[in-house]
């Protein structure tokens, strides 16, 4: 499909849509005569709008590469050379805006072709003309055109490293004569060149100015093939030409400084220059509201850290920006950020400066580390982050060093811990969906597991860790948080599943499992709020390494504790919580040696069956009952863990029955699901409420291949179904 | 050269998340493919730019995954391995991966780091260039399937944002674009004494080439370039826009994105220069100095008749309990700003006095600014003015002065919809002229529960209520408070429409209780209060990470004033002691303006948040 040709406005700022969104592109790339020339002969139109103009402009530079023909670059350099040499009185139309971002857009596209054939004489014609435009310093009503020509050549030198390595000196002396604010422009083209001759080692005068720079030719080094393996850097002159530019940092703008200094520490590196004259003429910015020159700072600090001290200096600096509230947020949070980034790198250095640094500032430092009221929650879940790290840092200094006698420098993790959290305290009693437990369970997470990475060549050991004072807190704090709101059970229990799944740190929820399992258990109140604790129950019902016999008293006096509560009000409420507790005794089963919980379970289970009020609770302990006395353990748990995850698979029509409770299970092979036929079969022999009496056969459970379909297995689903009911 | 700054794209998306703006920067994308060229593992990166419709349905599916445009921040029960949240880390609430072309094999597509502002109804994502290293590095840390990084130790988000400059610089291209939507371009006030407050860089360019081509600043906004004057306790949060619908001016973005970074790599993001460099251009007239080089931050030299201000404002931020084991917090975050209508480019420098009564915390300097001469009270400070008007210094510093406003609030609740209160205030205790209290005003904010009518009368001032709030008016614009202290109180009930459980409406009722058969006997008549409050907390929705606390939990007033005749830290500038070099004779002005930020007095008789003051 052709289109018309764009004229007016609108039909333009279509096409820039169709370019943008990326559809619909074809018609325009068939158009006669080609899009390129329109676009070319639109831009020279006096009577066209300027707006739309820059607006082709940015289309041309951002989507050249779709729609305009390489060899046609020509003609691109000669619209540009007609509209910067206009006549003064045609400025009405061609604006200095508009000479600007011609030359951008034109440069943009001469760079994206670059790799193409024939591009090099094209690229000598545009530096030619940028070059004529650069070379009038101090040059009134154009300044910030040979500005924006500056950047254009530096575009170009940057995507051909050296292509200006002939006329440097020229571009030096013109650097030196701008006094205007293009300086900024002169002093950042001469940088990148000579970063470019440094890098790529070339052996140029920099003080020749004997080459003419005009006519351009690009230099023949370019295209040698053995192109940056010169060795014969220019040296002295070179330091003589980073000694002027050092002299500069005052005029640039934050953004300049960025991209000088960038370009500027590879060149004091190569020329093995003292780092310390960048220190002088920089440090000093870190001071500055700045983010871009802190980091700046940062950047060249990192790059020579071994040469430079006062690493406590920065730090410090860095804590303190973050405590700025002037700063938007995000500027907080990424100077906590450099701040840990960096202290890690500090630390993995030096760890004696870094020891040295924290002993000096001792309370003072760590009062500052404290989140402060009015910090917003995310600045306040990093500060406890900050804390965090450092109590590794300690753990892995006093494990490393033999002395302790900075002890007095340092604070004890745990107080820094207890009072760190003072800022989300409301955790506590907040609804569980709420921001502060989010923040004060993920800084549980990271001071527990501080000082013990996931990498497999980690060496510290569960010993360090168990013993570690944090987790003995951290045991006793979640223990209290669960008696005194219950509400929270389910985040605890969300927590240790997040340790549980971590292959490095599973032993560490295993072992607040047992703890809660020691200390938790004991102190629960008997009462219709326990079932609030049954997450966590089902935890450590799963867990192997927990003796199930606490557990299974806590449920038997909750079931005698059931039955003696019921009455007409609490029907309901005796059913649901009944089936819930079977439900963990089930779990049990399912995990547990059957050795393991014969006794109590057993005992639990036929009070179930005699006394309890319910009746489908009864029915439920005596199934459980007969399976636990008649079934083999092995067995007994393949058949349970099977209907685990037929009710996984199924969504349950038993709206309240105790499987909802059940934890979801990683699903079993489909094989085995199949073959539940073979292992069970269950008959009602006689209608329900008349009596309770069930006749469980068994199979020889031999997997049967007689009857394997999976129709079979949803008829069997039907009879679980009235198993239930 | 990786630790400078290039942006390979930019995208506005508006509050329907359909991209209303897009910016590309082709050359930057060139080195960003020769990165990829080098790089062995190439394939297991989304190699291209894409295209605007694919970029926003990548950031409706984020925001589907992630419950908000800005995503949880922190590890949730439901974040999935591969997301944001994944990394647990709040500062992917700022900096997110996006994948696009989702049905393709999820590997290849992730877009990161894409720094996400959202100003107005707007979300600005800017994509720094980054190296492919980097890119891989966030996946991996996105991608662990363990339980989250352990500080120092791990690979971590922060040594990767230490590394990255050019996230920095994206975040500073992201704000400057987001204040060009809304408009929110006004320079830092300069107030000089009895006349209304100067404008900004126009106005001096006005004064001196005769355009006229722009508005005055607003008058009285407080600290202007500060995030802090714009979110008060309990506001929206920042996910909700703030600013009323504006059409994006798409010719300034252009022009600003073209003039700022021409080739993706930022080299000034000060709207006022580029904006007057546009307007004004140059003529053959305005000549260079003779002997110096003129900043590239300083475009224009000033001409007429020379004058220097200087102004501090002040936010005082305070947090009173009236308790015994929880110390009152009181902080004062100030900066000075400046106008220097001086010809040349001169150098100003002036002793800043008052530090040690200030208890000055945290300095900072516009880049312009050196310091020198540090001592225990007073530090040199040297800079070379730009134009118009600017912040020169930022300080937090502790209220020398003690609070202007300090006493306490109780509010008891005596019955489920009836509270009684008490104010006892006394206002600018040891304040002396010309220190003048312009206005004093108390809020009591309600905004869960309905005000049907308040009794009592305070000892001054006027009292209104609105719909979720009872508002008292003690000190107001006509007669300031100047040279004394008063004590005022203010005893009152206040009545509240019946409180209904908000579960089933609220926002975030997904959080079902499934024991609601257990808590039958909740719902029997509650007159203890502390059950009251614990019955109104149960369905408090979540807040935003960016608000410091979960307000609607507390009961608290709070006070807004303005103080205006001198700093309340201490930090002052003798106009006499500050020269200028080369000398010129030019009259400096000295003003000071303190206003409320964030001034609390929490219900001595309730819960309130604190933290530890070691």
């Amino acid at each position: 499909m052709t289109a018309q040709p764009p004229s007016k406005p609108h039909e333009w700022e279509t096409l820039i849509e169709n370019f943008q969104s990326g559809t619909g592109i074809e018609k325009w790339n068939s158009l006669e005569p080609p899009l390129s020339d329109l676009l070319l002969s639109s831009l020279l139109r006096k009577d066209f709008p300027l707006q739309l103009k820059l607006q082709l402009l940015i289309f041309l530079d951002e989507f050249s590469t779709s729609f305009f023909p390489h060899n046609h670059l020509n003609r691109l350099i000669e619209s540009l050379k007609i509209v910067l040499q206009s006549p003064l009185e045609a400025s009405v139309y061609f604006t200095p805006l508009f000479k600007e971002h011609f030359m951008i857009s034109v440069t943009s596209v001469v760079v994206c072709f670059s790799e193409e054939e024939n591009v090099e004489t094209v690229t000598e014609n545009l530096v030619e003309l940028l070059l004529t435009v650069i070379n009038r310093p101090n040059f009134g009503s154009d300044r910030h055109t040979r500005a924006i020509a500056c950047e254009c050549l530096r575009e170009l030198e940057r995507s051909k490293p050296c292509l200006l390595s002939d006329v440097v000196g020229h571009l030096w002396s013109l650097c030196q004569n701008e006094r205007t604010h293009a300086s900024q422009s002169y002093i950042l083209l001469f940088t990148t060149v000579i970063h470019n001759i440094v890098h790529n080692k070339l052996s140029v005068s920099i003080l020749n100015t004997s080459h003419p720079m005009l006519p351009f030719n690009t230099p023949q080094c370019v295209n040698r093939d053995d192109f940056g393996s010169d060795s014969g850097l220019n040296t002295k002159e070179l330091r003589r030409a980073l000694a002027f530019l050092l002299e500069w940092p005052q005029v640039l703008t934050p953004c300049g400084m960025m991209e000088f200094v960038s370009m500027v520490i590879p060149v004091v590196v190569a020329l093995e220059l003292q780092p310390s004259m960048l220190r002088v003429q920089l440090f000093g910015m870190i001071h500055s509201y700045d983010p871009l020159l802190c980091h700046v700072v940062l950047t060249m600090f990192l790059r020579f850290i071994d040469a430079f001290d006062g690493q406590g200096e920065v730090s410090n600096r860095l804590l303190l920006i973050s405590r700025e509230s002037h700063h938007y947020l995000v500027f907080r949070l990424l100077a906590i950020h450099w701040l840990l980034g960096f202290n890690q790198l500090v630390f993995n250095k030096q760890q004696s400066s870094y020891i040295e640094k924290k002993s000096e500032h001792g309370n003072e430092a760590c009062s500052i580390l404290y989140p402060s009221l009015f910090d917003p929650l995310a600045l306040k879940a990093l500060k406890l982050d900050l804390l965090a790290s450092g109590s590794v840092l300690r753990l892995k200094s006093d494990s490393n060093s033999s002395s302790h006698d900075d002890d007095d420098g340092w604070i004890d993790p745990v107080k820094v811990f207890e009072q760190g959290l003072l800022s989300v305290s409301s955790f506590k009693w907040l609804p569980p969906a709420s921001t502060e437990i989010a923040i004060a369970f993920r800084t549980f997470h990271k001071f527990l597991i501080a000082g013990s990475s996931h990498s497999d060549s980690d060496p510290s050991t569960t010993r360090n860790l168990l013993d570690s004072m944090i987790f003995r807190t951290l045991q006793v704090m979640l223990v209290n948080m669960m008696l005194e709101s219950r509400k929270l059970v389910p985040v605890v229990a969300a927590f240790v599943d997040r340790l549980l799944s971590c292959k490095k740190h599973s032993w560490l929820g295993e072992r607040l499992l047992q703890k809660f399992d020691e200390h938790l258990l004991p102190k629960v109140k008997m009462d219709y709020k326990l079932v609030y604790c049954f997450p966590i129950f089902d935890r450590i019902a799963e867990n192997q390494t927990i003796p199930p016999s606490g557990l299974l008293e806590l449920l038997t006096n909750f079931m005698i504790f059931l039955v003696e509560k019921h009455g007409p009000d609490t029907v309901m409420k005796s059913w649901s919580q009944g089936s819930r507790a079977l439900g963990i005794c089930r779990t049990m089963l399912v995990h547990h040696h059957s050795s393991r919980l014969f006794l109590r379970l057993s005992r639990l289970l036929s009070f179930t069956c005699l006394h309890f009020p319910d009746l489908e609770v009864r029915d439920n302990s005596r199934t459980y009952l007969r399976m636990l006395v008649c079934i083999p353990g092995k067995k007994l748990r393949e058949i349970l863990s099977l209907g685990g995850t037929l009710l996984g698979i199924s969504p349950s029509s038993h709206q309240t029955s105790f499987f909802n409770v059940q934890s979801p299970r990683p699903s079993q092979r489909f094989k085995t699901f199949k073959n539940l036929t073979s292992c069970i079969h269950f008959e009602r022999v006689t209608p329900l409420l008349v009596k309770q009496f069930w006749s469980l056969s068994l199979s020889s459970l031999v997997v049967s291949n007689s009857k394997p379909d999976y129709l079979e297995g949803i008829r069997d689903l039907e009879q679980w179904d009235r198993l239930f009911w | 050269m990786s630790s400078g700054c290039s942006i390979r794209a930019i995208w506005i998306l508006n509050n329907l998340d359909a991209v209303v703006f897009s910016r590309r920067f082709p050359v930057v994308e060139k080195r960003w493919r020769a990165f990829c060229n080098t790089d062995n593992e190439i394939e297991q990166l989304f190699s291209s730019l894409p295209s605007d419709s694919d970029l926003s349905d990548a950031f409706l599916h984020r925001r589907h995954r992630e419950g908000s445009a800005r995503g949880f921040g922190i590890r949730k029960s439901n974040s999935s391995l591969g997301s944001d949240s994944w990394v647990d880390d709040p500062i992917t609430r700022h900096i997110i991966g996006l994948y696009i072309n989702k049905e393709m094999e999820d590997d290849k597509n992730l877009l990161w780091p894409l720094i996400l502002h959202i100003k107005g109804y707007y979300s600005i994502l800017v994509l720094p260039l980054v190296e492919p290293r980097h890119v891989k590095a966030y996946a991996r840390l996105c991608k662990r399937p363990d339980c989250g990084s352990s500080l120092g130790l791990d690979d971590s988000l922060s040594s990767l944002l230490l590394d990255l400059p050019a996230i920095t610089g994206a975040f500073m291209i992201a704000h400057a674009i987001g204040d060009i939507i809304t408009g929110d371009t006004v320079e830092p006030e300069v107030i000089i004494n009895a006349a209304p407050s100067v404008g900004g860089l126009f106005d001096s360019l006005t004064g001196s080439i005769g355009i006229s081509s722009r508005a005055k600043p607003v008058a009285p906004q407080s600290a202007s370039s500060s995030p802090l004057g714009t979110t008060g306790p309990g506001s929206a949060t920042a996910d909700t826009p703030k600013m009323g619908s504006r059409p994006l001016d798409k010719d300034a973005l252009r022009t600003f994105i073209s003039s700022s970074m021409p080739f993706g790599t930022p080299l000034d993001l000060n709207y006022s220069n580029i904006f007057s460099i546009k307007v004004n251009g140059f003529s053959a007239l305005d000549l260079p100095p003779t002997d110096q080089k003129q900043p590239a931050w300083k475009p224009y030299l000033f001409k007429g008749k020379q004058r220097m201000l200087f102004t501090t404002h002040e936010t005082v931020h305070a947090a009173l309990y009236d308790r015994d084991e929880i110390p009152d917090i009181i902080s004062v975050s100030g900066q000075i700003n400046c106008r220097a209508d001086l010809e040349g480019l001169p150098d100003v420098s002036f002793p800043l006095t008052g530090l040690n009564i200030a208890n000055l915390e945290v300095s900072s300097y516009h880049p312009c600014a050196q310091v020198s001469d540090q001592g225990p009270d007073k530090q040199g400070v040297v800079f070379s003015p730009p134009l118009g008007n600017f912040v020169l210094m930022r300080y937090q510093a502790t209220c020398a002065l003690g609070p202007p406003v300090k006493g306490f609030y109780q509010l008891s609740m005596v019955s489920e919809d009836k509270g009684a209160f008490l104010f006892k205030l006394c206002l600018m205790e040891g304040y002396k002229a010309p220190l003048t209290m312009e206005f004093c005003t108390v809020t009591m904010p309600f905004p869960r529960r309905r005000v049907i009518s308040l009794d009592g009368i305070p000892s001054l001032g006027t009292v209104s209520t609105s719909e979720h709030s009872v508002e008292w008016k003690i000190v107001t614009g006509g007669r300031g408070l100047t040279g004394k202290s008063i004590e005022v109180t203010f005893p009152g009930t206040v009545k509240f429409a019946p409180w209904k459980n908000q579960m089933a409406r609220s926002a975030f009722g997904t959080i079902v209780d499934e024991d609601s058969d257990n808590e039958a006997e909740n719902a029997s008549s509650m007159v203890n209060e502390e059950h009251f409050m614990e019955k109104m907390n149960k369905d408090l929705p979540p807040v935003d990470l960016e608000e410091p606390f979960c307000w609607q939990a507390y009961n608290y007033a709070k006070v807004s004033f303005k103080i205006v005749g001198a700093s309340v830290s201490g930090i002052s500038i003798d106009p006499k002691s500050v020269s200028i070099y080369p000398a010129v004779k030019a009259p400096v002005e000295f003003s000071a303006q303190v206003t409320s930020g964030d001034y609390i007095l929490w219900n001595t008789l309730g819960k309130c948040p604190h933290v530890a003051t070691v």
